[in-house]
């Protein structure tokens, strides 16, 4: 074939056709999982270890996760709680823990918002055991106005929101000590005025428990 | 003779009596075993009600599954005869205390979890009621919102329809086609015009040298028209330079949406089951991030919840494998044991380059921004997807646009009392962020 300058033109337009068409396949074709190019993508990672990341470390990943903080490391206002996560500890609490938060109606509200970001979806509303997740655990979690539950000590309440009580999780990871003591007033309300023949019952143990009792938190 | 006379009276009054006696007997007896059967069928069903209440939070009825406490399957083989049961549900503590021996080991064997006392909730009936119905058929589980024939993953979205694209492509084809017939059809033509006329045929131009023949012609009209073109280029290549680094995936008209290790659903979580924002991303209001939940956050439904309606038992068996959770031994579960645990390597979808400064509780709790304003309906994406842009220009123009919640909130207070003495009179001013220093540079950028 004669290479005359029609040809190349012809071959140059073709050339140049197929390369839109790949262009538009190419980008039809991109890794949904790819977050895209990044333009100077030395400003849109540091070298520093970033929160959630994952570290080349000794030729191993290391996730920043992974992380605990230096043993004995306590974080600015946490108070350390006391009562360990026992049968005997549940009690103690139950009898010697008070709140250190007077009820008002501020912090009422406050913590009937709490209440709704934290509680609602397994508690339900009222109290009643109705939220959604809750129906669709094996068991509903019992209402608080029910049973040994509507005379439960504030001691106590704060006690299985730190730990967790049967299949409820422990919830001082995402709650600190205030938010937690204002969530036990707000629980109250929904509990309903306190029997006081069944309060006789739980004093009953108090001699047994009191000879084990720990050093209280200080508040 | 009165009493020979009185015998067979008396043998049938006797003998009527006892007809009755019969026949009320018989139907005593019936009344008493219908009652005994409907009263059967009550209990039954308020054992399964009352087991569902008290009980199921943390005991399987008819399994072997453990939940807080072990399975029921079989519990009466293994128990003591007679009322031992009885005794252990109204009040397990006392028989501890006792020195039980049967029941010192289940204790023990349970990782001393202490069982409820039901001596206040529960009467000795509703006790047998709930014997009653362990001892029963298993009851059938509907799941619901399972679908009934299909896998239960969701397919891939198949739009109806051509791409716009590839439409505006084929109407350019089809014009140029339509061009150059029209084109020859009407020099040929004209050709043939001009040579029944007598008149010179045209010269045979190629479609180059008569555009260049015709602009030569319009000179301003093309001169006018390369400036507005020009111009139009630079503005697009200018606002192109806006989504520099913004993903956006214009096949599925969709932004940012990788695949996380986990096919986490929010629309389950945040959408059909009502869990806050702020349960998971709870330091979305004390932090500069809202922060992707440890995976004890997940346990705290997801040790009762072991099996979801659109991906089975799979995707959760991920969690517990993360968690180190064990579903066949739950008590066992060790939250603070890290060397079970193995991290999640979620994919961060909205991510601000590293040389920008952005703080969520400043956003939310001072600024009162609601999560979808910048995250979109989250509530109802199965895969997260980035909604803004996140780039500069969508800051800068939020920040002029929004007016700051200073009514009313208390961090304000001092500030709003400033800026009313200094713009006093001027009744049209509105505080949005700029006015009080949010489009300075170094606010988001040291």
């Amino acid at each position: 074939m004669k290479l005359n300058y029609n040809t190349i033109k012809a071959v140059s337009i073709i050339g140049l056709v197929l390369l839109i068409i790949c262009g538009f396949m190419l980008n039809g074709k991109k890794d949904p999982n790819s977050p895209g190019v990044e333009f100077m993508p030395d400003m849109y990672r540091s070298p520093s270890v970033e929160v959630y990341g994952v570290t080349k470390f000794n030729g191993d990943d290391i996730y920043s996760t992974q992380f605990m903080p230096v043993k004995g490391t306590i974080a600015r206002g946490y108070i350390p709680y006391a009562y360990p996560n026992t049968p005997e500890g549940y009690e103690q609490a139950g009898l010697y823990l008070k709140n250190p938060i007077a009820s008002s109606a501020e912090v009422l509200a406050e913590a009937q918002l709490l209440y709704t970001k934290n509680c609602v979806h397994c508690h339900g509303a009222t109290g009643a055991g109705d939220g959604k997740v809750g129906q669709k655990l094996p068991g509903a979690p019992p209402a608080y106005n029910s049973g040994t539950i509507k005379n439960l000590p504030e001691g106590k309440i704060f006690h299985s929101i730190t730990y967790g009580k049967g299949l409820m999780g422990n919830h001082a990871s995402i709650l600190t000590t205030e938010e937690r003591w204002k969530l036990v007033l707000f629980v109250q309300t929904l509990q309903g005025p306190k029997e006081t023949a069944v309060a006789d019952s739980t004093a009953k143990t108090t001699p047994a428990v009191a000879e084990v009792k720990k050093e209280e938190p200080k508040h | 003779m009165s009493s020979i006379h009185k015998n067979p009276g008396n043998s049938a009054r006797k003998n009527m009596y006892n007809r009755m006696f019969h026949f009320s007997f018989k139907s005593l007896l019936g009344i008493a075993m219908m009652l005994v059967l409907f009263s059967g069928n009550i209990k039954a069903a308020d054992g399964a009600k009352l087991f569902k209440a008290k009980c199921a939070v943390c005991h399987y009825s008819h399994t072997d599954q453990k939940l807080t406490g072990p399975g029921l399957k079989g519990v009466f083989d293994r128990v003591p005869p007679g009322d031992w049961i009885n005794r252990w549900i109204l009040n397990n503590e006392k028989m501890i205390k006792s020195g039980d021996a049967y029941a010192n080991k289940i204790y023990t064997e349970n990782g001393k979890a202490a069982m409820n006392v039901f001596e206040a909730e529960l009467k000795a009936e509703d006790v047998d009621a709930i014997i009653g119905f362990l001892k029963g058929p298993a009851p059938v589980v509907v799941v619901p919102g399972k679908p009934a024939g299909g896998t239960g993953t969701e397919g891939e979205e198949v739009k109806p329809g051509i791409e716009p694209l590839y439409l505006v492509l084929g109407i350019i084809v089809l014009l140029a086609i339509m061009i150059t017939t029209f084109r020859s059809v009407r020099t040929s033509l004209q050709n043939s015009a001009n040579r029944t006329e007598g008149k010179p045929e045209s010269p045979d131009l190629t479609f180059f040298e008569e555009a260049k023949l015709w602009m030569s012609g319009h000179r301003r009209f093309v001169g006018v028209m390369c400036i507005i073109i020009g111009f139009i280029g630079m503005k697009s290549c200018w606002d192109a330079c806006y989504d520099i680094g913004v993903y956006y995936d214009w096949e599925t008209n969709k932004g940012y949406h990788p695949e996380q290790p986990i096919k986490f659903s929010h629309k389950i979580h945040a959408g059909d089951n009502e869990i806050a924002c702020q349960y998971c991303h709870n330091t979305v209001e004390k932090s500069r991030h809202a922060g992707i939940p440890s995976v004890n956050v997940c346990m705290n439904c997801h040790k009762g919840i072991q099996e979801g309606a659109t991906t089975g038992k799979d995707e959760i068996a991920k969690i517990h494998y993360a968690a180190g959770f064990d579903p066949a031994d739950p008590n066992k579960w060790n939250p603070n044991d890290a060397s079970k645990q193995h991290p999640l390597a979620w994919l961060k979808v909205h991510n601000l380059p590293d040389h920008v400064y952005f703080n969520h509780s400043q956003h939310v709790v001072v600024g009162k921004i609601d999560c979808a304003k910048c995250h979109g309906d989250v509530k109802a994406m199965t895969t997260v997807e980035q909604k803004a842009p996140l780039t500069m220009r969508w800051c800068v123009d939020c920040h002029r646009t929004t007016e700051v919640a200073m009514e009313g909130n208390a961090y304000y207070d001092r500030l709003h009392k400033a800026l009313k003495e200094k713009y006093k009179g001027q009744y049209d001013v509105k505080f949005t962020v700029d006015k009080i220093g949010g489009l300075e540079c170094q606010k988001c950028h040291y």
